[in-house]
């Protein structure tokens, strides 16, 4: 009995493993320069973290109902673009605020195209998101054909920003997580890890698989809306291939953060916890004075040293066993 | 509405993907001509299938990834490439003698790469997809650090005249490459234990394993083989581009899958064939051609690209219904 | 409260082919309706149209003489038509709770589910089958936990769970042993007496007659009879089935003193397989029998070297310790796993493939096709299979056929040695009549055959000698006058 608790605490808690590594990286981290959680260091980096940990609350979404989503970079670039285009220096709070709120409906837009084409024209994902990609990018393109804009001071001062000792960026992660854990507590919670863990059965259940389907890639567009505003706040412009690298990294956090490739397991804190454990360990090569022709392999062969991980342990496990 | 539904169904059950593919790569190259008439030459279709050509080779790997099932694929093909291009570059320096070294040497580091990839996979169990994607990371950081950042070396002259200048005629060596490798995956695929053996470790391992194949040991077989042939695919790139940079594979990375699906190979697995991966290289050339006759704007190209992609894998690359 | 359903001639096509033509089923309130039929006849997709998870091409079905259509399966739900489906239902990486009320949880505010209301209303579902697990299952163990008996109570449990007013069973009972199938029965009884309407989707007869009012027969998609239970005989309902072919043969026969030893098996532990050690000659039909998951199924695998063991096993003399199938397979010892479609057949490949998988070694490279088409043919048609070619896949076969599928790709390579895991599961009485013919015949050339079944009939009728396994242990060893029905529930049961 006790077993089985444990087993299901691991199962439900899949994140764990992420702790720990988070805690590892962390330590060298503090050994080897000042302390990361040191209010200015902290700051610095979550600045530079938070667009990809909430990119990745969408990747996590998708991945968790059974699919994937190549587009979330092109779309986090067409929602940066628009954000320095539709928000200049001159605009006025309330204009502003409504072209957040234009922009989320343009990722929730974008998100619906991949959802509509995968749940209802039952197109396979990895090609699909692929495809949409190149249009979403090329939009991106035609919006902001070169990297520029501004934004007004106060929106760059905000995030950079730290009300109570807190950085701003911080306390958005947390209200993210938080949503995420009231979400998953609700029926559309259990549906969601029902169709990922297994469709048919769910259907024969009677749950509306192909809505779910849909409804986790409409919210990766609207995450990606969010972390494209991000960087926008971040940088102070636009660049209309600043999305690019963000996909792949996207689905390696996911990974990194517990949730299961193939659905039905898996969460939003591991997830970013996944990003919080990619930015350090890049931040630990730069200050581990590894020479520069070395610090892709050495990040790479960390990266896959901790993907690695959980399918080691049990490894040994079942040797030892 | 329903009679055209009617009608895709008839040729999604009546004719097969590869077919499709190739139906429609010759409708593409038609339409080239109604856009630009000089578009329509035996020149300029012996050139495309020359371009077809590397595409080809290079996704003739990730077809066999693909078809081993369980998520597989295999993103580190674009990172062998690069990596296989720069090792014949440097070993051989120009010299032809040194081609056949050059080319052990790069067929043996992409065999590496494949059983790492391979072990990874099925001994620790890390998905495909990012486990490849790790080793693009480690392939890139290698080519790092053995030219820190100087691509120095050359190409044999030998390379260009077997593999991109006219050879027989007009056509071109890899053409004749490309062709010999058409029949080989055939071979491999349909008329091998192993071939058989990967159908069925694609499509369910448990009656794999329990009728005798040894799942693992197949699983990185394939994925050494794709090493190996993106490394070779590598070799063949050089030879038409003469030079290296960090960049070349790169971009051939998602067309190789997406040439694999468009010629109707399932990405869960278990179905499909090489046929049908060279008409989907044929197809992704083409479009590529046909967008730069069009002489468009990049973001254009772009967003032309996306809906064309779109479009054709709704044509038959469509999961199965809930309901039946 | 009560209602009453009828499907008036459904046809259902799936591409070319035709599952149902004119299906025809009534069920009244309080009513047990047994649905039988040859597998291939349509008695699948017709409980599949019924709870909405199939849309019928033609016909329409009444619910209290009203016209109803199910859009989907939610449709069916709403009106009380649960189901228990016999391909499990069940989300694996959710708990027995969460499916159980998968779609209707307790919801607090209706916005968060209410996990403790949750747990205790599973507990009380689960202590309708309590004493009969080997151990009672938690509410918040995971499905992909759970021992396939286990799953079946769930998924039972889960149609329960809604209160319905109709409930098909679709082979529910095809995994449960008898106790469990007992509570089952007692539970039918009791939804009968509270007005709510039964269809029984069973191929054992002995349950159809103790359960069931009447029995609608489907034959190719069409439905050609509705009996009274107590107006039939056995052997009218299987006449019905299967159009004049004859009922199961059955022989026993002991074992030539003479034959030479082909498998001893000494202290083998494997899983929950506790020291067991057996001896099994050639020619001989040894029976494997106890009840779901006492692990006859690890033995099996262990032997074949699926499954890690420690212990003795010696092949014909020779001392083996197989790490992997095709180590076994070497020494021709060849395994027919009990589930078919997952663990038997390449369901997309052809049936040429799917004979030819533990064999394409012999045929050389490049593979010599024609001598491989040839011996596929020569099997197929030894084994009566009904196919429209070797290079159709194995989908579109009914179960029967599948089987033999299954067992042919092992008689391509002529074992010596056949472990058979409940083979004849979910196969209709005709394709079974084959099957123990095949078995007798195998038996004459001198084979040993190591049998497992869940059906305690087929083991009295077919075995020479049957142990039994209790809780992973040899419980009883029955052969001859000892070979009897009593002795052999009483040792399942774990009393000697």
């Amino acid at each position: 009995m006790r077993s089985l608790q444990v087993r299901r605490f691991f199962a439900r808690n899949t994140y764990l493993f992420a702790l720990l590594l988070l805690g590892i990286v962390l330590a060298i981290n503090t050994a080897l320069q000042q302390n990361p959680f040191e209010l200015r260091v902290l700051n610095g980096n979550l600045r530079v973290f938070f667009p990809l940990m909430v990119l990745v609350g969408g990747q996590a979404i998708v991945v968790i109902g059974g699919g994937i989503d190549l587009s979330v970079g092109a779309m986090v670039s067409l929602c940066n673009v628009i954000t320095v285009t539709w928000i200049t220096p001159e605009s006025q709070p309330n204009d502003i605020a409504l072209a957040i709120l234009l922009i989320c409906c343009v990722g929730l837009a974008a998100g619906f195209v991949n959802g509509l084409a995968v749940a209802y024209l039952r197109l396979q994902p990895i090609v699909t998101t692929y495809a949409t990609s190149f249009a979403f990018a090329g939009l991106a393109l035609l919006i902001l054909p070169r990297p520029g804009g501004e934004l007004p001071r106060d929106m760059t001062r905000f995030y950079r920003s730290t009300p109570g000792n807190i950085p701003v960026t911080l306390l958005f992660a947390g209200l993210i997580v938080i949503v995420w854990l009231i979400l998953r507590s609700t029926r559309y919670g259990q549906y969601l890890f029902a169709t990922g863990s297994k469709a048919d059965s769910a259907y024969a259940t009677g749950l509306p698989v192909n809505l779910i389907r849909l409804s986790t890639y409409v919210l990766s567009g609207l995450f990606a809306a969010l972390a494209g505003i991000s960087i926008a706040m971040n940088t102070g412009s636009g660049s209309p291939r600043i999305g690019d690298a963000m996909t792949l990294d996207s689905i390696v956090a996911v990974v990194l953060g517990g949730t299961r490739l193939s659905g039905g397991r898996g969460g939003i804190l591991g997830a970013m916890i996944g990003v919080i454990i990619l930015g350090s360990i890049r931040n630990l090569i730069s200050l581990a004075d590894v020479p520069t022709w070395s610090q892709t392999l050495v990040n790479a062969l960390i990266i896959i040293a901790a993907l690695a991980g959980p399918g080691l342990l049990r490894l040994v496990r079942r040797r030892s066993a | 509405m329903t009679t055209l539904r009617a009608n895709l169904n008839i040729v999604r059950g009546r004719i097969s993907p590869p077919l499709i593919a190739l139906l429609l790569a010759i409708l593409l190259f038609l339409a080239g001509g109604l856009i630009n008439p000089d578009f329509l030459n035996v020149v300029q279709a012996l050139n495309i299938v020359r371009l077809a050509a590397f595409l080809g080779i290079i996704a003739a790997g990730q077809t066999l990834v693909i078809i081993s099932g369980k998520e597989g694929i295999d993103l580190s093909v674009g990172s062998i490439v690069t990596l296989g291009a720069i090792l014949v570059f440097r070993i051989t320096n120009g010299a032809d003698a040194l081609v056949p070294l050059g080319l052990i040497v790069a067929l043996l580091v992409g065999a590496g790469i494949g059983l790492v990839n391979g072990l990874g996979i099925t001994l620790i169990g890390i998905p495909p997809l990012v486990m490849t994607l790790g080793m693009t990371g480690v392939v890139e950081g290698l080519i790092l650090i053995v030219t820190r950042g100087k691509l120095e070396g050359n190409t044999p002259p030998i390379m260009r005249t077997l593999i991109s200048s006219p050879l027989v005629g007009e056509i071109s060596g890899v053409v004749f490459i490309w062709i010999v490798f058409g029949v080989a995956l055939w071979l491999l695929l349909e008329r091998t234990t192993f071939g058989k053996q990967l159908f069925a470790v694609g499509v369910n391992r448990t009656t794999a394993r329990l009728s005798g194949v040894r799942v693992q040991r197949v699983v990185v077989t394939t994925y050494v083989l794709s090493g190996m042939l993106a490394a070779f695919g590598g070799f063949m790139l050089l030879g038409f581009s003469q030079t290296v940079f960090l960049n070349l594979g790169a971009p051939y990375l998602f067309p190789s899958i997406a040439a694999v699906v468009v010629g109707g190979t399932v990405l869960a697995g278990g179905k499909g064939s090489y046929w049908g991966t060279m008409s989907g290289a044929l197809v992704l050339t083409l479009i590529d051609s046909l967008l730069r006759a069009l002489q468009l704007q990049e973001a254009y190209k772009l967003i032309v690209l996306g809906i064309i992609l779109l479009s054709l894998i709704s044509i038959y690359g469509r999961q199965r219904n809930l309901r039946q | 409260m009560a209602i009453s359903l009828s499907a008036e001639h459904i046809v259902k096509r799936y591409g070319g082919v035709v599952a149902l033509s004119d299906a025809n089923l009534n069920v009244q309130a309080g009513e047990v309706v047994a649905l039988l039929g040859a597998n291939g006849s349509g008695k699948s997709t017709l409980s599949k149209i019924i709870s909405g998870v199939v849309a019928p091409n033609a016909g329409q079905l009444l619910i209290d003489g009203h016209s109803a259509q199910f859009a989907h399966p939610q449709a069916a739900k709403k009106i009380g038509i649960a189901t228990v489906f016999q391909e499990l239902s069940l989300i694996p990486d959710l708990t027995i709770a969460e499916n159980i009320w998968l779609t209707h949880e307790p919801m607090r505010f209706n916005l968060s589910v209410m996990h403790r209301e949750l747990r205790t209303r599973t507990r009380a579902l689960l202590d309708l089958f309590a004493g009969t697990f080997g151990s009672a299952p938690d509410p918040e163990a995971l499905i992909t936990d759970l021992t396939p008996d286990a799953r079946q109570i769930v998924e039972i449990l889960k149609a329960i769970s809604r209160e319905p007013r109709l409930i098909i069973l679709d082979e529910a009972t095809a995994s449960l042993d008898s106790q469990q199938v007992n509570r089952l029965f007692d539970l039918v009884r009791d939804w009968k007496k509270r007005g709510i309407g039964i269809v029984f989707v069973s191929h054992r007869m002995d349950e159809i007659f103790r359960i069931a009012d009447r029995a609608t027969v489907l034959r190719n998609g069409i439905t050609v009879g509705d009996n009274p239970i107590n107006a039939v005989t056995e052997h009218d309902l299987v006449q019905q089935m299967i159009e004049g072919a004859s009922a199961q043969t059955e022989s026993r026969r002991g074992v030539s003193q003479a034959a030479g030893v082909r498998l001893q098996v000494d202290q083998l532990r494997a899983g929950i397989v506790n020291d067991v050690s057996l001896t099994l000659h050639d020619g001989e039909l040894l029976g494997l029998s106890g009840l779901q998951g006492q692990g006859q199924t690890e033995l099996l695998l262990a032997i074949f070297g699926a499954m890690p063991f420690t212990g003795r096993i010696t092949l014909s003399g020779q001392d083996v310790h197989f790490k992997h199938p095709a180590q076994a397979m070497e020494h021709e010892v060849a395994f027919v796993p009990g589930d078919r479609a997952s663990e038997g057949l390449l369901l997309i490949r052809s049936i040429l493939e799917n004979f030819h998988l533990p064999s394409w070694g012999k045929y050389g490279f490049p593979l010599k096709m024609t001598p491989a088409r040839q011996d596929a043919t020569q099997t197929a048609a030894d084994l009566n299979l009904v196919m429209a070619g070797l290079d159709a896949p194995v989908s579109s076969l009914s179960g029967g056929n599948a089987q033999k599928v299954v067992i042919g790709k092992w008689l391509l390579r002529k074992p010596k040695l056949l472990l058979l895991n409940d083979p004849t599961k979910g196969i209709d009485v005709g394709a079974k009549a084959e099957f123990y013919a095949l078995l007798n015949s195998l038996r004459e050339a001198g084979t040993a055959i190591l049998f497992y079944s869940s059906d305690d009939e087929e083991l009295l009728g077919l075995c020479d000698r049957v142990i039994v396994l209790h809780d992973g242990t040899l419980r009883a060893e029955l052969a001859a006058d000892s070979l009897t029905r009593q002795n052999l529930v009483a040792a399942s049961m774990g009393t000697t």
